[in-house]
C-alpha cells in the first residue's frame, strides 16, 4: 500500500480539520463547483450519449464497426444462385438481395410508385418507367395501369439473421426466424415507413414480385426500425424462392446484392473467387463508423467541453473567492503554525489540500447526481429513443468530472496556498 | 559551560520609512541551559522584536547569532523552520489557540507541522503527558471557548513544550491574565527550567521579571543587565 510522507499526512489532517470547522464556507465553495464540475460531467455523458445516438443510426444503415460488407453488381443470372449457395446456412455471412415488390390488388399501380416514402419527402416521382438489359424509358400511356390500393416497397431477402450485423430495433411483432421450415407464404418484416402506410391504406395482402412464377401471399410478422425512410420489407430468402427462382433473385432494374461478413471469414475470399470467375468484381470494406466519424465527433467534444470549460471557470473563480477570504480569516492560524515549526510548503500543501478535497467531494457529488439522473432519463425516456435503451453511465465522464473536480481544486487553490505560505510569523508577535 | 544561545552586536533597523529607526542596537546576550531570564523595557523599546530575533521569526540586519556554537544568523526559511520546530517553544500574551480544536489537537498542531511523523499512539501520549506538566489533563477534550484565561494559556503552555524544546520564549504571557492566574502560569513557564530548558521572559510585571534567575532591561535597543534584588 502506498503510504504518504508525513509532510502529505500533515496536510491532509489539517486539512480535514479545516474543512470540518468551516462547514458553511465549505459548502459555498461546493455549491459553485458543483455546478462547473456537473457540467463537465454532463456535458462528457451528453457526448458519449450524442455519440452513441450518432452510430447508432449509422450502425443501422453500414453495420456494426468491423463488419465485412461486399457490394456486389451486376446483372448475370448465376449471380443470384452463387452468392446464395455460398452464404446459405452459414452463421458467419448473411447475402441481402434486393427488388421490387407491390402488395396491393393486383393490376394497378401503387400509390407510391418506385417506392417513394408515402409523406411525400421525396417529392413528384414522375411520370411511370420501364426498365430492362437495354435501359429505361417513360411507360407508353396505353400501358399504365391506373392507381389503386397497393403499395411499393424495396424486398429486401435474407440468407440468414442480419441483426447481428446491423442491429434493427424491434417496434412490434417479431423478427424473421431462421432456425424454423420455411414457409410457403412469405413471412415479411416491415420496416417503420413501410409499416406507416399499410396503416394508411388497408391494402388486400396480395405481392407481386418482378420475376416471380406468381403473386404471393406475404404473412405480415413484426415491425422494425431500420433507419430507412424508404419502405422496405424482409423476408427470408429461401422462403422467397418458392415463387421467385434463383436466376431472377437479382433485378436487373436495380442491382442491389450485399454480402455482410465477419471479419475473417473464409467467405470473402470464396466468393470472391466465384465472383471474378463470372466477370463480377466485388467491392470489399469493412465498416469502420466509429473512426470515420473521429473528426465530427471530436469537433463536437470539442464544443462541448469549451462549454463545460467556462461553466468549470466560474466555479473555479467560486472556489479561490471562498478560498482567498478564508485564508484572510485564518492569517494568525498560518502565522501561529509557522511558529511552530511548520514550513511555508505545508501551509500551501494545507490549502491546496483543503480544496482538492472540496473538489473531489464535489465530483463525487455531481457524479453521484449525474448517474442517478441518467437512470432517471432512461428510465422515462428508453422507451421513445432507442439509442438509450439499455445505455450506462458513461465513466469516462465520471473520470472527466474527477479529473474536473481535482483541477478545480488546484486552480481554486493555487492564489490561497501562496498567499497563506506567504504570512509572516510576526503577525503574532505584533497581535 | 557553552552557552545554548550567543548573540552578540546583533542590530536591527526598521526601514521602510522616511527616516530609518534601529530597534535593536548592538544587543549582545548569553543565555545558557536551564537559565530563567526576563527582559523588560518600556513598550516600543524593541522586546518583541529581540524576541523575534531568538525565535528565528527575523533575522538580524547586523550580528552574529550561535545556537548551541552553530552561527544561526543567515539561516534559510526552511532550516530555521525545523530549528524553530526542534529547539524553540513560544508563548504569546494571545494565546493563540484555534477555536475550532479541543485543547488536546491544539497542543497536537506543534506535532504535526510537517517536520517528522509520529503515530497517532505516541503523539496522543506525549501531548497527555504536556498537558498533564500543566495540570490540565482532563480538560484534554474541551474547546478553548469553554476554558478560563489561564487554563487557556496553560494549553498554550503545553503546545510550546510539547516538542521538548531547549529553549522557550514567552512574549508577556500573563499581559491578559489576573494576578492570581499569571502567578500560576509564570510557576508553570518556570518549572521548565529544573529539566535543562532555558527560559526567556518578555514582560511588563516586575514582580513576575523579579522571580526569573537574571533581570535584562531594553531600552531604545540597548540591552542592560540588571542585578535581581528579591
Amino acid at each position: 500500500m502506498m503510504r504518504l510522507s508525513g509532510r502529505a499526512r500533515s496536510a491532509l489532517i489539517i486539512g480535514l480539520q479545516g474543512i470540518r470547522s468551516r462547514k458553511t464556507r465549505t459548502l459555498l465553495s461546493m455549491v459553485s463547483l458543483f455546478l462547473g464540475v456537473l457540467a463537465v460531467v454532463v456535458v462528457q455523458a451528453g457526448a458519449s450519449i450524442a455519440e452513441r445516438a450518432l452510430l447508432a443510426d449509422m450502425e443501422l444503415f453500414e453495420g456494426l464497426d468491423g463488419t465485412v460488407v461486399m457490394d456486389i453488381g451486376g446483372t448475370s443470372p448465376q449471380l443470384g444462385p452463387v452468392v446464395t449457395t455460398t452464404v446459405a446456412g452459414r452463421s458467419d455471412a448473411v447475402a441481402m438481395t434486393g427488388m421490387q415488390a407491390i402488395i396491393g390488388e393486383p393490376g394497378v399501380r401503387p400509390v407510391n410508385e418506385g417506392g417513394v416514402p408515402l409523406d411525400g419527402s421525396w417529392g413528384d416521382p414522375g411520370p411511370p418507367m420501364t426498365c430492362d438489359e437495354t435501359g429505361c424509358r417513360e411507360l407508353p400511356a396505353a400501358e399504365i395501369q391506373p392507381k389503386g390500393q397497393a403499395i411499393e416497397v424495396r424486398l429486401t431477402a435474407l440468407t440468414g439473421d442480419v441483426r447481428k450485423y446491423r442491429p434493427y430495433r424491434p417496434q412490434s411483432g417479431e423478427w424473421l426466424d431462421f432456425s424454423t421450415m420455411p414457409s410457403l407464404a412469405p413471412r415479411l418484416v416491415l420496416n417503420k415507413a413501410a409499416a406507416v402506410g399499410f396503416e394508411q391504406y388497408q391494402v388486400p395482402a396480395e405481392m407481386r414480385v418482378t420475376g416471380a412464377s406468381a403473386n404471393m401471399t406475404p404473412h405480415f410478422i413484426g415491425v422494425v426500425d431500420d433507419g430507412d425512410q424508404q419502405p422496405r420489407a424482409y423476408v427470408r430468402l429461401d422462403e422467397l424462392s418458392h415463387w421467385v427462382p434463383a436466376a431472377r433473385l437479382i433485378d436487373p432494374n436495380m442491382s442491389e446484392v450485399r454480402v455482410l461478413m465477419t471479419a475473417g471469414t473464409p467467405v470473402e475470399q470464396v466468393l470472391s473467387a466465384k465472383l471474378r470467375a463470372l466477370g463480377v468484381e466485388p467491392m470489399v470494406r469493412t465498416v469502420n463508423s466509429r473512426e470515420d466519424q473521429e473528426e465530427q465527433l471530436a469537433l463536437m467534444r470539442l464544443v462541448f467541453l469549451a462549454m463545460a470549460g467556462l461553466v468549470l471557470l466560474i466555479g473555479v473563480a467560486g472556489i479561490l473567492n471562498v478560498g482567498l477570504a478564508t485564508v484572510g480569516e485564518r492569517v494568525e492560524e498560518f502565522a501561529l503554525r509557522r511558529a511552530v515549526g511548520t514550513p511555508r510548503t505545508l501551509l500551501a500543501g494545507i490549502v491546496l489540500a483543503e480544496t482538492l478535497i472540496t473538489g473531489l467531494l464535489t465530483a463525487a457529488l455531481a457524479i453521484g447526481v449525474s448517474v442517478l439522473g441518467m437512470k432517471a432519463l432512461v428510465t422515462l425516456a428508453g422507451g421513445s429513443q432507442p439509442f438509450l435503451q439499455g445505455m450506462e453511465f458513461p465513466w469516462d465522464a465520471g473520470v472527466a468530472g474527477v479529473i474536473a473536480g481535482l483541477i478545480a481544486g488546484v486552480l481554486g487553490g493555487f492564489v490561497p496556498a501562496i498567499r497563506a505560505a506567504g504570512i509572516p510569523i510576526a503577525t503574532v508577535m505584533r497581535a | 559551560m557553552t552557552a545554548l544561545i550567543q548573540l552578540t552586536g546583533i542590530t536591527k533597523v526598521l526601514k521602510g520609512q522616511e527616516q530609518p529607526r534601529t530597534i535593536l542596537d548592538g544587543v549582545s546576550l548569553d543565555v545558557h541551559p536551564g537559565e530563567s531570564l526576563a527582559i523588560v523595557g518600556r513598550s516600543g523599546s524593541g522586546k518583541s522584536t529581540l524576541l523575534s530575533v531568538l525565535g528565528l521569526f527575523d533575522r538580524p540586519d547586523q550580528g552574529t547569532y550561535l545556537l548551541s556554537g552553530t552561527d544561526i544568523s543567515r539561516l534559510p526559511e526552511r532550516r530555521a523552520a525545523k530549528l524553530r520546530s526542534s529547539h524553540f517553544g513560544f508563548v504569546f500574551q494571545r494565546f493563540f489557540l484555534l477555536k475550532h480544536l479541543t485543547a488536546a489537537q491544539n497542543v497536537a498542531m506543534a506535532l504535526v507541522n510537517g517536520q517528522g511523523w509520529l503515530p497517532r499512539r505516541q503523539r496522543r501520549a506525549r501531548v497527555m503527558q504536556a498537558l498533564d506538566e500543566v495540570g490540565i489533563a482532563h480538560l484534554a477534550k474541551n474547546r478553548p471557548a469553554r476554558m478560563s484565561g489561564g487554563e487557556q494559556q496553560r494549553v498554550a503552555i503545553a503546545r510550546a513544550l510539547v516538542r521538548e524544546p531547549r529553549i522557550l520564549l514567552a512574549d508577556e504571557p500573563t499581559g491578559a491574565l489576573d494576578t492570581e492566574t499569571g502567578t500560576l502560569v509564570i510557576d508553570a513557564l518556570q518549572s521548565v527550567t529544573a529539566r535543562g530548558c532555558a527560559l526567556i521572559l518578555v514582560t511588563h510585571d516586575r514582580d513576575h521579571a523579579a522571580r526569573m534567575g537574571r533581570l535584562l532591561h531594553l531600552d531604545a535597543g540597548v540591552l542592560t543587565e540588571q542585578l535581581v534584588t528579591s
